[in-house]
């Protein structure tokens, strides 16, 4: 494919859609400003760059979920206003979300077909043709899928594969994917790759937004990279090195990103898990010392969450024993676990720990409510005080200790969390993927809290699935696949290559 | 698509279609009381039953198409009990039955108005509206007929032949009207643009939103369904009793609310079927003529259509958890 970068210059070929000086806006935010960013026909392009980097706003004002503050789209020679979803998608516009926009209890067939049911004479809905139709777009695609199946119950990798072809259904010249192969195995995203090149040879330009460097090298033409809401670098693939793609996307060498306070180790292990099954986890076994980050690395659905989850008690496990500084802990019972010092940082914020419309006091002192209750009544003055103390010393940004959470940024809200935990005095934390969705200015103020945690001798544990954050913060690193610990090595040791090898494996 | 399924995938399939199951479990109703009381299994019965279920199945239509938009609407046996009034008071003023029957029907249409756009338009949970739209409703037909009941005194023919009349001297005219609204809704549900649309506003509405449907237009028609059919049940029901009964369809909206869950419909939307709700009118009915010919109390069918009820819908939750 490399060899094909004289042809972008092509004139013959105009380009399929450019965005100039797209900026926008939200409240204290600058989240683009003035991206510039041109697709060609047949050509696939990678948009990269870490969370926050602006690459969700972009693909949003294309899609029409948001509205440009300034700059211009263009589509040939005419400018666009893409105002709505279904104005992006009558402009020949398919972004394909990570979280799939069908109607599960449809079948393929009719999913395909939503916008415009095709009729006979008398307005009857033509099922016939539309099932016919429906397999013959999948042939385009060259995907095997049953078009009567009832979306609901195919797996993630293939209601994926629904949406390309709606993207085929509604003529669309330009498709979108927004980290697509986030939650497929590696034999998915081969084909999702092959389906990719069958879009590309109809001369569809493929918008492919990632975060993945491996990724882009197989399947991208050009590059673009942004950081931090500004457009860094575009180029073809050829003239990227991993290093030189990764120095474009965090600014600067790895080693300033993350800061070290700490020595290695050499305490006794706080935390020990031995032989370790569930419904999703095979024979896991680690320990993690005092003072010590142990990062777990994977794929989506190696198993990292459900690891997370089985050891700090919430959910059940079939055999093996989890130790928390010598004393057992009795599986699917959190409330023990609490008790020993181990406290869980969910992946999803939102849905599992913060009470939105709480205020930051009452979302921090949660866990620790016991401590400031004398006979029954909580003594609101301990705990507030308590409170400002982490707001202090993890620099909180919020206006009062009342303000509700849902109001503070990502970064805020996780430490809002970390500070929960941490007014019990635990001796293990797990945090798992503790900077989803935190700009990259926050994420070294986390990275710095996870960093001295470590270092005042809490043992961390760290699920996370962004390899700069893992090799960064990480003393040892324990790489899973489909619910086994493939491989354990330190930090000085892991290569990129050497991980993947083993997530994969 | 396999082009000859085999016979234990059909079963398979079968098992997994709720209607399939709804239709198993109205056999065996059918069959235990036929077995247990001689009188239950003749052409007569069988034939009361279904006059007597059409009112919930038509009634039973409009709240299941509500219910699959994602609203719900309980304020239907207010309905009911209202368009007696304007239809019998129009006839005992010397008009025709038809200016009744449109009458009855307009005012059904202002509730469905008032209904859907409060929920639709204005986005107040439909709950809310409707239990509030009951209320008002009840406290106003209270009010127009002093609690007493106005008893038709023209006595036309036409009007008590909407109810009691026979197709060959068996098959009720309600059942018949029941039958032909049905076949009708369901056509619109599975072949009609519009019906699918219900389908999707229920089932995902940003989905619905994103691929360009009107999804409050949606909703509000289908209020607008469901108040116009509670009406037509209604109108039936005047007729059967010869009156406008001030206390006409109290508590009806819970039987047919019974009716659209046990038929399978989700309180969530976006899944069910038409046909489910009128097997689930149908097992209801048969349930509660067959205690009548066993001589049980009413009591007990209350107690029996709730543990029927919960004990469905925990099987169907219970089924969806395993797969």
């Amino acid at each position: 494919m490399s060899a094909e970068f004289a042809q972008m210059a092509s004139p013959a070929a105009g380009p399929a859609l450019e965005m100039t000086g797209i900026s926008k806006r939200f409240p204290g935010v600058t989240a683009l400003e003035k991206v510039d960013l041109t697709l060609a026909p047949g050509k696939v392009h990678a948009l990269m760059g870490e969370n926050g980097a602006g690459k969700s706003t972009l693909i949003k004002i294309l899609a029409g979920v948001y509205r440009k503050d300034a700059g211009s789209i263009c589509i040939g020679d005419a400018e666009i206003d893409v105002r709505t979803p279904r104005d992006a998608l009558r402009l020949g516009i398919k972004v394909v979300f990570q979280e799939i926009a069908l109607i599960s209890e449809f079948t393929v067939a009719e999913n395909i077909f939503l916008e415009s049911y095709p009729t006979n004479r008398l307005g009857s809905i033509d099922w016939h043709g539309i099932h016919r139709d429906a397999a013959a777009l999948f042939a385009r695609i060259g995907f095997d899928v049953d078009v009567a199946a009832k979306v609901g119950d195919l797996p993630l990798s293939q209601q994926q594969m629904v949406e390309i072809a709606r993207a085929l259904a509604h003529r669309a010249k330009i498709v979108v994917m927004d980290e697509p192969t986030s939650s497929l195995t590696p034999r998915e995203v081969e084909l999702l790759f092959k389906v990719i090149r069958r879009l590309t040879d109809l001369g569809i330009a493929v918008l492919y937004v990632t975060h993945k460097l491996e990724e882009v090298f197989e399947i991208a033409d050009t590059v673009t990279v942004l950081r931090d809401g500004r457009r860094i670098s575009t180029k073809p693939i050829g003239e990227h090195t991993e290093d030189s793609l990764i120095q474009d996307m965090i600014g600067r060498r790895i080693d300033t990103l993350f800061p070290r306070s700490r020595n290695k180790a050499e305490s006794a292990p706080v935390l020990a898990v031995e032989g370790l099954s569930t419904a999703r986890l095979r024979g896991i076994s680690f320990e993690v010392r005092a003072g010590e980050i142990l990062g777990f690395f994977g794929l989506m659905g190696a198993g990292r969450t459900e690891l997370a989850k089985a050891i700090v008690g919430f959910d059940p496990i079939h055999a093996g024993r989890i130790v928390i500084d010598g004393k057992p802990l009795s599986p699917h019972d959190t409330r023990t676990g609490v008790g020993l010092g181990i406290g869980l940082l969910t992946e999803d914020r939102k849905a599992d720990s913060l009470m939105l419309e709480l205020s930051v006091s009452h979302n921090a002192s949660l866990a620790a409510l016991g401590e400031f209750t004398n006979a029954g009544f909580v003594n609101e003055s301990r705990e507030r005080g308590a409170v400002q103390g982490f707001v202090d010393r993890f620099r909180i940004k919020t206006p009062s200790l009342d303000q509700e959470v849902e109001y503070l940024s990502g970064g805020n809200q996780q430490k809002v969390l970390l500070a929960r935990w941490l007014m019990r005095g635990l001796k293990v934390i797990v945090v798992d993927e503790p900077t989803r969705g935190i700009d990259v200015g926050a994420k070294s103020e986390i990275f710095a809290v996870l960093d001295r945690l470590a270092g005042d001798g809490l043992a961390v544990v760290m699920m996370t699935s962004e390899m700069p954050e893992l090799l960064g913060l990480s003393d040892r690193i324990a790489v899973m696949a489909e619910g086994r610990i493939t491989t354990i090595v330190n930090r000085s040791e892991a290569t990129q290559e050497a991980l993947l090898n083993a997530a994969i494996a | 698509m396999p082009q000859s399924p085999s016979l234990s995938a059909m079963a398979k399939a079968l098992s997994r279609s709720n209607e399939a199951v709804l239709l198993l479990c109205l056999a065996l109703v059918i069959a235990f009381f036929s077995l247990a009381s001689s009188s239950f299994l003749t052409i007569l019965n069988i034939a009361n039953v279904f006059g007597q279920a059409s009112l919930a199945v038509i009634a039973g239509v409009g709240v299941g198409i509500v219910v699959l938009a994602g609203e719900i609407d309980i304020s239907i046996g207010s309905i009911v009990g209202a368009v007696g009034v304007p239809l019998v008071v129009i006839m005992n003023k010397g008009g025709s039955l038809e200016l009744g029957i449109a009458a009855a029907l307009a005012l059904a249409l202002m509730i469905g108005l008032v209904n859907g756009y409060l929920s639709a338009y204005l986005g107040i949970n439909s709950l809310i509206v409707t239990l509030g739209s009951m209320f008002v409703v009840r406290g106003f037909l209270y009010l127009y007929t002093a609690q007493r009941v106005i008893p038709d005194e023209q006595g036309l023919e036409s009007f008590y032949q909407i109810d009691n009349g026979r197709l060959w001297a068996t098959v009720p005219y309600p059942a018949l009207m029941a039958f032909a609204l049905l076949i009708s809704f369901m056509y619109v549900m599975r072949c009609r643009p519009f019906g699918r649309h219900i389908y999707a506003v229920g089932g995902n509405p940003d989905v619905a939103r994103l691929a360009g449907f009107d999804v409050k237009a949606v909703k509000f028609v289908c209020f607008i369904i469901s108040a116009l059919l509670a009406g037509v049940a209604g109108i039936l029901l005047s007729s059967r009793l010869g009156s406008a009964v001030h206390v006409a369809g109290l508590g009806f909206e819970f039987q047919v609310v019974a009716a659209v869950v046990l038929g399978g419909v989700s309180l969530a939307g976006g899944v069910g079927s038409l046909f489910g709700v009128a097997l689930g009118v149908l097992i209801l009915s048969f349930l509660s003529n067959g205690f009548g010919m066993l001589n049980l109390a009413t009591e007990w069918q209350l107690v029996v259509t709730g543990i029927v009820i919960i004990a469905t819908v925990a099987l169907d939750e219970f089924k969806r958890r395993r797969s």
